[in-house]
């Protein structure tokens, strides 16, 4: 074999799937195209706007720079290649429609779902729990009487500075560790700042978010994927057709 | 007796020209084995570091420079960059010499390049434990390093590539086809990955599946070539006998070529990305098995037969090791990957454990084998001390198979527990904790080892290695006939014709 056929081979060998599962795939998902809900199928005529609001792209950053990925998935499987669907609380919520019948948001995560991120951050080796939903999730936690936390913004906050220190109970042992870096403790003048974080003064000293805290868990907020979509990309078993 | 003196010349000229080539690239490779020994080293504290905080929150929480999300990816960074590429380049730029009888040229180019690529190995560390890092696994290094990383790639290796073309002799090696290969592979990989990652504009998803693939690659197509290339290399040079068989090596490495590439998109299965994708990367995952038996096989029956020289060749205990953990690789991964288990597999420990015995228990323990064997020629001095090499192959041997065990092992009960749904998340999370302690134990085994193995090295670097005809063995005495054959042996040839 000249040298000449032995790269050509090579060549040949590692170009195929370079094009196959790289290239071609990564052209034609640039610009995906818009879905629409169809008047047959979803009952009315629309673009699907995937909705998000909060400073994903900084938060994003910081997400990534601070190892969230590590410990923490952002990816509802499939049913076929997982069973996020079934978990409660992960893939969606029971929530009453607008007549007041039961039904779960539950969907698997679509392309759409991680607008306005450079990556998705889907994660390596999930020893938290998956965040695709968690500002569903929180919410809920709110309700839990043991809770320390006012708002999803001080949950948040609360466990990046210590997870710990989230509920009243003694043995709430959480394995995500401190953030203090992002935050800011100061003593207090006067009334204290607006935005020191509840629950976590101590005597004459205020904890502030940092700039990078508020951006982070901004982004944190920002991650609710339930919304209905279009039945085109709906993959449900129970999808029902707009009567 | 004309014909006798005749011969007696060519061997003479021989042991000239390898002693000629030693020396030229004494200075670069012992750069970029005792620089990557040093990464090694702080890699594996880093490990250990992180593996104990994945089971205790509260260790080191004080300090945001050492909190796990960034200790965690410095850790798999310092091992991939600081060492594995190292370990490569230096294995790579003394092979490709030898095997292509070519002295080395340009030294002080490949030194300073060398130099450059620290230097950015550097920053780059600094740069994920101080919060900059970029979070995409395998490219945390802030988005400025990748450039520099890539031009002082091309500076350190084109001149092995440029000796290949113009080998004497025109003989092609097995070993050489893994070199160029890996030299031809690296950078299109590399160069694709980052440029898709972080230069283009694409789909998340899409970037987050290139990220996937490119892990994989560089293990299946840069790491995998430059180990296999070594122990094509040692396993025939120590025993003295041609590979086992020939058309088996080819096929083994045309089989890598064409699956290699396939392999890595399975991290995106059940993601919203077209499904083909992730599926044929756990296909090829699986099929990796086909090259890893392939070369198992010729490597293994290349050695049989020889049992006295695998017991007292430190480089054959090292690259028999390394070549097992290859074939053990081939089974994890056809196990890891079905679609059974890849459920399970995906997001758990699993993945990690893999990667460890990919970089380590295959790839550098195949270098570790190179190390051993190529030093004493370039430094002209023997090892110290066959205790040092004793106890770092064992515990490194030991070590990374508790590693990988407890990480598979673990992840797959955290794996499986994540999939029933019914029961509390809180058990997923909880089950694993018995083995990351164990892992954590084993990295501090691991890490003692190491310490002689750097201390080792060190010593020899600064010259103080024993002045000696007859190479540390393992076993035996010190002046029992060479396994190694004459090879290096230029002062006893002149002294025994004086």
């Amino acid at each position: 074999m000249t040298f000449k056929a032995f790269i050509s081979a090579l060549a040949v060998s590692f170009g195929i799937p370079w094009l196959l599962i790289i290239v071609v795939p990564f052209g034609k998902m640039r610009n995906l195209k818009a879905v629409h809900f169809e008047m047959a199928n979803d009952g009315k005529d629309e673009v699907y706007v995937p909705r998000r609001s909060g400073r994903i792209t900084t938060g994003s950053a910081l997400y990534g720079a601070n190892g969230c990925y590590v410990c923490h998935s952002q990816l509802i499987r499939a049913g076929y290649a997982g069973s996020e669907l079934g978990r409660p609380d992960w893939a969606g919520f029971r929530v009453k429609d607008e007549n007041g019948v039961s039904i779960n948001t539950a969907r698997e995560t679509t392309p759409y779902d991680y607008v306005g991120e450079p990556f998705a951050h889907i994660g390596i080796m999930r020893i938290g729990p998956d965040l695709t939903n968690v500002a569903g999730r929180i919410q809920s936690y709110l309700e839990d009487p043991l809770t320390k936390a006012e708002s999803p913004e001080n949950w948040l906050y609360l466990h990046l500075y210590n997870s710990a220190l989230k509920t009243r109970t003694l043995n709430n042992r959480s394995g995500c560790p401190r953030q203090a870096h992002l935050f800011e403790e100061r003593v207090v003048y006067g009334q204290g700042s607006p935005e020191a974080v509840p629950g976590l003064n101590r005597e004459g000293v205020e904890v502030l978010p940092t700039a990078e805290a508020k951006a982070l868990v901004s982004y944190l907020l920002s991650l609710r994927k339930d919304d209905a979509v279009p039945y085109s990309i709906n993959y449900s078993r129970e999808k029902k057709k707009a009567e | 007796m004309a014909a006798d003196s005749d011969s007696k010349t060519k061997i003479h000229e021989d042991l000239e020209l390898r002693a000629r080539i030693d020396r030229s690239l004494r200075h670069p490779v012992m750069f970029f084995f005792t620089s990557g020994a040093a990464w090694l080293a702080v890699a594996l504290i880093l490990g250990f570091i992180s593996s104990f905080q994945s089971h205790d929150s509260r260790f080191l929480a004080g300090c945001e420079f050492l909190n796990y999300g960034r200790v965690y990816p410095a850790h798999v960074n310092a091992l991939v960059y600081g060492w594995g590429c190292q370990a490569a380049f230096g294995l790579i730029v003394w092979l490709m010499a030898r095997l292509s009888r070519k002295e080395g040229s340009s030294v002080g180019i490949i030194l300073t390049a060398g130099h450059v690529w620290n230097f950015g190995v550097l920053i780059g560390m600094l740069g994920i434990l101080g919060g900059y890092g970029s979070g995409k696994p395998w490219m945390e290094f802030p988005v400025a390093i990748w450039p520099l990383l890539l031009v002082s790639y091309f500076f350190i290796t084109v001149w092995s590539f440029i000796q290949f073309r113009c080998r004497e002799g025109g003989k092609t090696y097995v070993a050489q086809w893994y070199l160029v290969a890996s030299l031809f592979w690296f950078p299109w990989i590399y160069l694709t990955a980052h440029l898709f990652v972080f230069v283009f504009n694409g789909h998340p998803v899409m970037a987050a599946g290139v990220n996937a693939w490119f892990k994989y690659a560089l293990l299946f197509l840069f790491f995998t070539p430059v180990a296999l290339g070594t122990a094509y290399y040692l396993a025939p040079k120590i025993t003295g006998r041609p590979i086992y068989s020939y058309s088996l090596a080819l096929f083994g490495f045309w089989a890598l070529a064409v699956i290699g590439p396939w392999a890595g998109m399975q991290k995106l299965a059940g993601g919203p990305l077209p499904q083909f994708m992730p599926y044929v990367g756990a296909a090829a995952t699986v099929l990796v098995l086909i090259p890893a038996l392939a070369v198992g096989v010729n490597i293994l029956m290349t050695l049989r037969g020889h049992e006295s020289e695998v017991a007292a060749s430190p480089s054959l205990h090292f690259t028999i090791a390394g070549i097992v953990a290859f074939v053990v690789l081939g089974l994890v991964g056809m196990v890891l990957n079905t679609p059974g288990t890849l459920k399970m597999t995906q997001f758990a420990l699993t993945g990690y454990g893999f990667e460890i015995l990919a970089v380590y228990g295959f790839f550098s323990m195949c270098a570790f084998g190179g190390i051993y064997f190529i030093v004493p020629r370039i430094t002209r001095r023997e090892w110290l001390s066959r205790r040092f090499i004793g106890w770092h192959f064992w515990l490194t041997t030991y070590g990374i198979g508790t590693v990988v065990v407890c990480s598979i092992m673990g992840g797959y009960f955290q794996g499986a527990a994540q999939e029933a749904y019914n029961h509390a998340w809180h058990d997923a999370a909880t089950l694993n904790y018995a083995y990351n302690v164990g892992t954590t134990v084993a990295w501090g085994f691991i890490l003692f080892g190491n310490f002689f193995f750097l201390l080792h090295l060190l010593l020899m670097w600064a010259r103080l290695g024993r002045r000696s005809q007859h190479p540390t063995l393992l076993k035996g005495s010190h002046h029992g006939g060479s396994p190694h054959g004459p090879d290096g042996d230029l002062d006893e040839l002149q002294a025994s014709e004086a």
